[in-house]
């Protein structure tokens, strides 16, 4: 079905409708990924309202009765990208493209790569010190993090919101799970707990 | 973590392997730990598991570990509620 004929489906009623039914119930979720993407109240504002206006405006491409969290979540993503991350002091691309070059280097490929850090230590750390371990992550690393363990979306559709594959869904998971255990392990020792 | 054993063993007796100490292909159990973890594991990566997850000790430290932090991710940080006026402001907005 095309765009026009969909379009053509939905009423201003209907559109409205649709928004507050199955957009607005994902609101406190999508500012929730806002902030944690942004690590900014303001620019979380703007990224959640930027994102429900354009989810409004391009209404016509949501197909009823489809994952209407996971495509709300897929247009903030790219609106992060492409609209803040470009203004973002933050160095992270820099960083995610060292570290991706250093796992995918062949050596690194099979390499049993742990880091000794105890689950007790990890117990004892409160939400704030967990929140600053994973913001401190590269954001693409944060992001995959974030969708999965905070928000429980499965690796399906974690591939649909990144548009990348589910093997990379995994693999990506993992690399940012030891980079994040790294930086537990970090401020754990740093807090004088036992890791 | 160990893979399956074929040994065949005498009637009656049961195989006690002692508990690995070492596991030389970990990075490979780490990922299978964390699709089972995330509820992504296949079914023969849960047979693994169920196998052979106690015999090695690094396995059943990493599996405990990765828990932990799962449950701390989802549990302990704080979730921002998206503020009111901005629900009033993009509410406003879209019937404008």
């Amino acid at each position: 079905m095309s765009e026009a004929i969909i379009k053509e489906g939905y009423t201003d009623d209907q559109r409205y409708e649709i928004f507050n039914r199955e957009f607005m119930p994902h609101i406190d979720s999508m500012y929730n990924f806002a902030f944690r993407l942004t690590t900014d109240e303001d620019d979380a504002n703007d990224l959640v309202q930027d994102t429900y206006l354009k989810a409004f405006r391009f209404i016509s491409s949501f197909e009823q009765g489809t994952n209407a969290k996971a495509w709300l979540f897929r247009i903030l993503k790219n609106s992060f990208i492409n609209d803040y991350r470009k203004k973002s002091k933050e160095p992270s691309k820099v960083d995610y493209q060292e570290v991706e070059t250093t796992y995918n280097s062949e050596e690194a490929a099979d390499v049993t790569y742990t880091v000794d850090l105890r689950a007790d230590a990890v117990q004892d750390l409160i939400g704030d010190e967990v929140a600053t371990a994973l913001n401190a992550l590269p954001v693409d690393f944060r992001t995959v993090i974030i969708l999965c363990d905070i928000e429980g979306f499965t690796y399906e559709e974690m591939a649909k919101i990144l548009d990348i594959p589910i093997g990379t869904v995994r693999s990506r998971l993992h690399r940012a799970r030891n980079l994040l255990k790294e930086k537990l392990k970090n401020y754990a020792s740093s807090m004088g707990y036992d890791a | 973590m160990n893979a399956p054993s074929n040994r065949p063993s005498a009637e009656g007796e049961k195989q006690e392997q002692p508990m690995k100490q070492h596991c030389e292909h970990h990075a490979e159990c780490i990922k299978k730990i964390q699709a089972i973890l995330d509820g992504e594991a296949t079914e023969s990566e849960k047979e693994h598991f169920r196998l052979n997850m106690d015999k090695c000790m690094p396995c059943i430290q990493t599996y405990h570990l990765e828990k932990c932090i799962k449950e701390a991710l989802h549990s302990k940080v704080t979730r921002k509620p998206c503020p009111n006026d901005l629900v009033a402001a993009i509410k406003a907005k879209v019937n404008s």
